[in-house]
């Protein structure tokens, strides 16, 4: 390298280093360096409302997604612990592979309303987690801001949403997500008619109970159970339990509904109220 | 620039040893071409989501969400790098009057490259992608882990950017020249700093900090991308080709080199401008709004550096096409810049972040700047690599003004539709009115996404008929020195 000016050297290399020094090293210094980050285990410690109701909700799936020692009605709490740490991490995982954050941000900046509108602001401290790498801050909101979405809409309306957005936002742009849900045979009740009305029910409207199977001898077994099961003074003639095909949200969709659930509801340090 | 003038004649005259290897550079340009049409074609197709007007819903693998993937990476990687690597393998040599470290490596380099950027694309499709912007492209590896889930792409990009850094820094070293261009300054760092900001925003934010301090690093990773590897083998090759085109010297060489060097010191510190009022400390948020105002200066010298080259060739914007799109992408240049001083302060920040002002300005600069720039520089070397001339300059002439009118809508609209959406969210109108307050902005962003793409079909017809028609290309024009003749020839 005779000729070569170790001036432009001194330029790539220096400029770049001063850069690197005073807006990566200095700020991880002066916040994260004095904490350890926070491993998934840590923030999946403390089990969302909503993820036990998944189980409940949609349990077949939950099984096939999450494994049989979890998705047992009397799971030990480490199972549970186990089972949302593996959900959080793949709910995350799907998160950013379909580019949600593209279009969702999960950053509330303290202007522009935005504490009002979106809710808690976090701190450097609560960022430092195992998933916030890489951080999922976002540029673009063309949807809302997720940082506190946990426990604000019912699990339900997020499978719902997932499906097809505008069946719960009426002009939304968010594409709808169906290849996370999976066909399958399903247990309906059809309330008495005389009975629906008086409940102030549409007499048509048929509801299923939890799980969807894969085949219809699933199915059936599921329906002796309930059957067998059912409280005399509820069931009267006229209710009638049947089998029919259904669709529903597979285990990625509940990972991904078990991530959203918990945005925002983990905290090292829970704020004071003063 | 009387030394670069005098090699191209040499070049002209020894066909057996030229020191460009022209194959090589028609194949990148090539590539680039394709990539930047998939690529615009891929952002076209996603604005039709934002009109619920998606042709691939319910396909997972072409959904929306991971369309957008292919649109930013295939312009930054497919489209800049093929183009800026052939423009590159042109200056060099006849900027140092030495070929090439080595031919064969050029062609590895290509063909591993053009892999990469549709190992990028397909993995992105397939649901492999990251989640820092514009790193997007696959680690391979599960996050967290060191499982292979997927070709390690992000890994090979490094190494085919090392590989590529020896076959242009070598003549550059080996120079003929005792001094180097103000283009080689340029170019060497722009090499150095490619690999560095790869390396640094595809390990930190992904495998080392995660949180606030991630966040800074991604920030960092997102603007020297543009800053740090775009703009200067930009700048380096309109220091080469508009004098050349001109037939005149720059207008100051002490300016050019105030330039780099406020470029390289100031470019770099602005990556945390990407996330004001975030959880980074604010000191650092402080200093990055500084010394993105600071970065202003620099353009203002560069921009004052090429018009007064320009001086006394005003026709040169009518007669050349190429010297229109530099010149269109230098005004645009300065307008990114100077909306980019403003946009950095906390008082616009409060009500543009998150809206359509950002990618107004983001497709202002990689569109307006750096498309409009290696589109002359194309223009300009077609003829001398096929030895065709122009098949049709009429066509030129289309795709100008229908890819730079289309721009102009697609930036005036998006800007206007950040405003819109800046103003009603701070005045907490419900998040559904908002959306519907910005479609008819998407309508209009989509028609003048057509434009573009209508355009940039003129541009590839032509290019096509160009290289199969046999109207030869007169290499004497390229020796004429009387610049009157040689712009209205050229």
């Amino acid at each position: 390298m005779d000729r070569f000016p170790s001036i432009i050297l001194a330029a790539a290399f220096g400029c770049f280093a001063i850069s690197m020094l005073l807006s990566a090293v200095y700020p991880w210094a002066i916040t994260d360096a004095s904490q350890a980050e926070a491993s998934i285990a840590d923030v999946a410690a403390n089990i969302t409302e909503e993820f036990a109701d998944l189980k409940k909700s949609y349990p077949v799936s939950f099984r096939q997604k999450l494994g049989e020692a979890a998705a047992a009605a009397d799971a030990p709490l480490e199972a549970m612990q186990a089972a949302h740490a593996e959900a959080l991490q793949r709910g995350r995982d799907l998160y950013i592979a379909e580019g949600c954050w593209h279009c969702h941000s999960q950053f509330v900046r303290p202007v522009a309303n935005e504490e009002a509108r979106f809710g808690h602001i976090r701190t450097p401290a609560e960022e430092n987690n195992a998933l916030q790498r890489p951080v999922l801050w976002g540029t673009r909101r063309v949807g809302p801001d997720l940082t506190n979405e946990g426990g604000k809409r019912s699990n339900d309306w997020h499978v719902a949403h997932l499906h097809n957005p505008r069946s719960t936002s009426p002009g939304s742009v968010m594409p709808g997500y169906t290849w996370y849900f999976r066909k399958g045979f399903q247990v309906f009740r059809r309330i008495d008619p005389n009975k629906a009305e008086v409940a102030n029910i549409d007499p048509d409207t048929s509801y299923p109970y939890p799980g969807l199977y894969d085949t219809e001898e699933e199915a059936r077994e599921a329906l002796e159970t309930i059957k067998a099961n059912l409280d005399p003074t509820v069931a009267e003639e006229g209710d009638r339990l049947f089998v029919r095909e259904s669709v529903g949200p597979d285990g990625d969709a509940l990972c991904i509904i078990a991530y959203l659930q918990w945005l925002g509801t983990w905290f090292p340090e829970k704020p004071t109220e003063e | 620039m009387s030394e670069a003038a005098a090699i191209s004649i040499d070049d002209v005259r020894d066909e057996a040893h030229p020191l460009v290897d022209k194959d090589l550079v028609r194949w990148h340009l090539i590539a680039a071409v394709f990539f930047m049409f998939t690529a615009m074609l891929g952002g076209f197709i996603a604005s039709l989501q934002f009109l619920n007007e998606y042709p691939f819903n319910g396909i997972s693998w072409l959904s929306y969400g991971r369309l957008r993937f292919l649109h930013t990476n295939e312009v930054a990687f497919g489209f800049l790098v093929n183009s800026f690597v052939g423009m590159l393998y042109y200056a060099v040599p006849r900027l140092t009057g030495r070929p090439l470290f080595n031919r064969t490596l050029g062609w590895l380099i290509f063909f591993v490259w053009q892999a990469l950027v549709l190992l990028t694309s397909i993995g992105q499709l397939l649901g492999k992608a990251q989640a820092v912007e514009w790193g997007e492209t696959p680690t391979g590896f599960r996050p967290g882990t060191f499982e292979l889930n997927y070709v390690p792409v992000d890994f090979l990009i490094e190494v085919g950017a090392v590989l590529l850094a020896i076959n242009l820094l070598y003549p550059i070293a080996k120079s003929i020249h005792k001094r180097l261009y103000v283009s080689l300054w340029y170019i060497t760092a722009g090499m150095i700093w490619l690999i560095l900001t790869y390396v640094m925003g595809n390990t930190l934010p992904e495998w080392t900090l995660a949180g606030s301090s991630g966040g800074a690093t991604a920030g960092l990773y997102i603007h020297d991308l543009v800053g740090l590897f775009v703009t200067p083998f930009g700048w380096g090759l309109m220091y080469f080709f508009v004098p050349i085109i001109l037939r005149k010297p720059i207008w100051s060489h002490a300016l050019s080199v105030i330039g780099f060097w406020a470029l390289a010191f100031f470019y770099p510190l602005n990556g945390v401008h990407h996330f004001l009022y975030s959880s980074i400390p604010m000191s650092v948020q402080y200093g990055a709004i500084i010394a993105t105002i600071a970065v202003e200066i620099v353009v203002t010298t560069v921009v004052v550096n090429f018009f007064g080259t320009m001086w006394g060739r005003g026709y040169a914007l009518r007669q050349s096409i190429p010297i229109r799109w530099f010149y269109t992408g230098m005004v645009f240049y300065f307008t990114t810049c100077l909306q980019c001083s403003f946009q950095t302060t906390l008082t616009f920040q409060e009500i543009i972040h998150f809206t359509d002002w950002v990618p107004g300005h983001a497709h202002l600069v990689m569109l307006g700047v750096f498309a409009f720039w290696n589109m002359g520089m194309i223009i300009w070397l077609w003829p001398r690599l096929t030895g065709h001339e122009w098949y049709s300059r009429r066509l030129l002439g289309w795709h100008y003004w229908l890819v730079m009118l289309g721009l102009l809508i697609m930036f005036l609209d998006l800007t206007a539709a950040g405003l819109v959406h800046g103003f009603m969210f701070k005045n907490m109108a419900p998040w559904m009115r908002i959306v519907d307050s910005l479609k008819p902005f998407w309508w209009f962003r989509t028609f003048a996404g057509a434009m573009i793409i209508t355009g940039v079909s003129c541009f590839i017809y032509n290019l096509w008929m160009t290289a199969k028609h046999d109207k030869p290309y007169d290499y004497r024009v390229d020796l004429v020195h009387d610049p009157k003749e040689a712009i209205a020839n050229g």
